[in-house]
């Protein structure tokens, strides 16, 4: 049976097989033709051992959570293969939120996508209290912007792009 | 030698050079929770502004305290909220995290303290009565020996590998080693692997892996789960808080720190190879010491597990201050950039500074004596109030648990296709999580990987093929141990197994 132990490690092998082929299609240079290492010498090998090792997960027999007499090999198995433990909603909708800032904060600059996102985030995880989550989150984007732009001296684009 | 020890610490005690380590050690410790400003960077941001004070070795000290304080910050973010935003403290969030997890933070933040400070402290007195004898040793180290210990290094993915999952290891070791050959490398000139896109040019950022495989997951895994996610916001905040440790636990911790101080060390003079691969290496060897019945707590809230990482570190970063002040080579990153700095206050550092400058020599070996002893008086009052940030309701913890993981990325970069790479590793570790794989062995070997094949290349061009390996004692002596690392736990596990 393909259980997601065996779906990743055929990714996997996908993966190798992929990496291989643009490791030996690699276009080398003239003079690297006569190198005792050439830029594809090393990855031609980590590809194929991952081959080999992809190969071997997927054929091995598993090895179970909890054995026989009681010892356990994944103390967390139990637990991560219960759907019912799990809010998904929360979880992804934070992925998908996350997503969204990395690709607001150049649109929208650091202190207004970074407090969006601190109260969004915050919301989304059942926080009501607003008078204290969005002060807090507004103070802790101009304290990581004072700090990093201002005393680190580390460019951090505060406005929008289309502003400055 | 004494009279430069006593002129050293006539420097280092003077009260203004007190006052600048203690700064040093609290602005290092602040900025280096942020993930992303690890110490090079933080020392590197520093030097401006402390030319600025004039004194050489008060400029020297300051930026030493900056240079320890940031190694604990980083700590701090790795045991608390798994973030590890260095490539030295990511072994430290193996077991400071899950012990953070079983409400002991502060237990797993006295811990780090006193590993950090013990293992700084002897490798200072290592670095006064034999920095130059190891310089001269350190040299004897070419290419091949380097990637034999970059080998040692990567072997030690069999102490992450459960009953059965030595293979995944191995798999997991193998695909970081395929990452880092993205981009550019020292030793070729193309860059590799980037399928046209330009960000990847440069190579996969290691803030944005080490991001995307620790500090996402945890974000994810805290904001879905309906039973854990309400118990980390209802533990008592006393219980996080205490920082007692019991004499049991003592005297597990002093073994690991001995042997780890110099072993640590040993490795930090190397040039090179520094704290990252001395803290993989110590935790690696302190599992396969331990007993059976600890072995199975490593990974899982081991003290031993977490003590051993950060007093190799921290002694590893002392050992790489014996190239850069006897033979003014810098050993590590931040030692480079330290160099920067000894250039910029017109230093020579090498074997000529002991001779002509001793009360720079000499204090800056004091100071970072003092240092450690300044870093940990200011840190441990402060560890009950920083371990209390995971009594934060979740509602603000796993948001500011994303959005510090994803500012370590983005920050000096400016670059939004960073932060989809982070979270595009984020969803892939959350898979592989489910699906068991450890992710440990991925990020060990992208961090090792670029040294691993550019020492390997150099190793064969200059012995035009493999015969190094056998020509080389020193070389064959580290694969022989390599290959006992991974065959070790291989061999026990089917013993085990036969046994049953």
């Amino acid at each position: 049976m393909l259980d997601l132990n065996r779906a990743v490690a055929l990714v996997l092998l996908a993966f190798s097989s992929g990496y291989l082929y643009l490791a030996y299609s690699y276009h080398l240079l003239p003079f690297e033709r006569f190198l005792s290492v050439k830029p594809n010498t090393m990855p031609m090998g980590l590809a194929i051992g991952g081959i080999i090792c992809s190969l071997f997960i997927l054929i091995q027999p598993q090895v179970p959570d909890v054995e026989g007499d009681g010892t356990v090999n994944r103390p967390d198995g139990e637990y991560l293969q219960n759907p019912q433990n799990f809010n998904w909603g929360q979880g992804i909708g934070l992925l998908v939120l996350a997503a969204v800032y990395a690709v607001s904060l150049h649109a929208l600059g650091f202190l207004f996508s970074t407090s969006a996102f601190l109260v969004l985030g915050g919301i989304l995880l059942g926080e009501r209290r607003y008078t204290f989550l969005i002060p807090i989150a507004i103070t802790a984007s101009v304290l990581v912007w004072y700090l990093v732009d201002e005393v680190l001296t580390i460019f951090l684009r505060p406005w929008p792009s289309w502003i400055f | 030698m004494l009279d430069g020890m006593l002129l050293g610490l006539e420097t280092a005690l003077s009260l203004q050079n007190i006052l600048f380590a203690a700064l040093g050690c609290f602005i290092g410790t602040i900025i280096g929770m942020l993930p992303g400003l690890g110490p090079m960077s933080i020392v590197a941001i520093m030097i401006p502004v402390s030319l600025q004070i004039g004194d050489p070795a008060t400029t020297l000290i300051l930026l030493a305290g900056v240079y320890y304080g940031a190694i604990f910050g980083g700590s701090t973010s790795s045991i608390l909220i798994n973030a590890p935003g260095e490539a030295a403290v990511v072994a430290t969030s193996f077991d400071g995290y899950p012990l953070a997890q079983k409400g002991q933070a502060g237990k797993a933040l006295t811990i780090a303290a006193i590993s950090s400070f013990s293992g700084g402290t002897i490798g200072v007195v290592l670095l006064m009565f034999f920095a130059p004898a190891l310089s001269s040793f350190a040299i004897l180290f070419w290419s091949a020996e380097y990637f034999a210990l970059m080998l040692l290094g990567l072997s030690a993915v069999s102490a992450f590998a459960g009953k059965g999952k030595v293979l995944k290891a191995v798999m997991m070791t193998l695909l970081g080693l395929m990452l880092a050959t993205v981009g550019e490398s020292s030793l070729f000139q193309a860059p590799r692997f980037t399928l046209g896109i330009m960000d990847l040019q440069s190579g996969i950022n290691f803030v944005t892996l080490a991001m995307g495989l620790f500090a996402v997951p945890e974000a994810f895994f805290l904001a879905i789960d309906k039973i854990r996610g309400k118990k980390s916001s209802s533990k008592k905040s006393q219980e996080i808080s205490n920082l007692r440790i019991n004499r049991k636990e003592a005297k597990a911790i002093l073994p690991v720190i001995g042997r780890q101080s110099i072993q640590g060390f040993l490795i930090g003079v190397m040039p090179g190879t520094g704290a990252t691969i001395a803290s993989f290496l110590g935790y690696a060897v302190e599992r396969n010491l331990a007993s059976p019945k600890e072995r199975e707590e490593f990974g899982k809230g081991s003290i031993k597990g977490l003590s051993a990482p950060e007093t190799a570190n921290n002694a590893a970063s002392t050992g790489s201050f014996v190239p850069l002040l006897t033979l003014g080579i810098p050993g590590s990153g931040t030692t480079a950039v330290l160099l920067g700095a000894f250039i910029a206050l017109n230093l020579q550092p090498g074997p000529q500074l002991l001779h002509e400058r001793p009360e720079v020599f000499w204090s800056v070996i004091m100071s970072m004596y003092f240092g450690n002893i300044i870093l940990l008086v200011l840190n441990l009052p402060l560890v009950p109030y920083i371990a209390r940030l995971l009594a934060i309701p979740r509602g603000y913890l796993i948001p500011f648990v994303l959005f510090f993981a994803m500012a370590g990325a983005y920050i000096g970069q400016n670059n939004s296709t960073e932060l989809l790479l982070l979270l595009g590793f984020g969803v892939l570790a959350i898979i592989l999580r489910f699906a068991d794989y450890p992710l440990p062995p991925l990020l060990i070997g992208f961090v090792l990987g670029q040294m691993f094949e550019d020492n390997l290349g150099r190793a064969m061009r200059n012995a035009n093929g493999i015969q190094f390996i056998w020509e080389r004692p020193m070389t064959l002596m580290l694969i022989i141990s390599a290959a006992m690392f991974i065959l070790f736990p291989l061999l026990r596990d089917w013993l085990t197994s036969k046994h049953k």
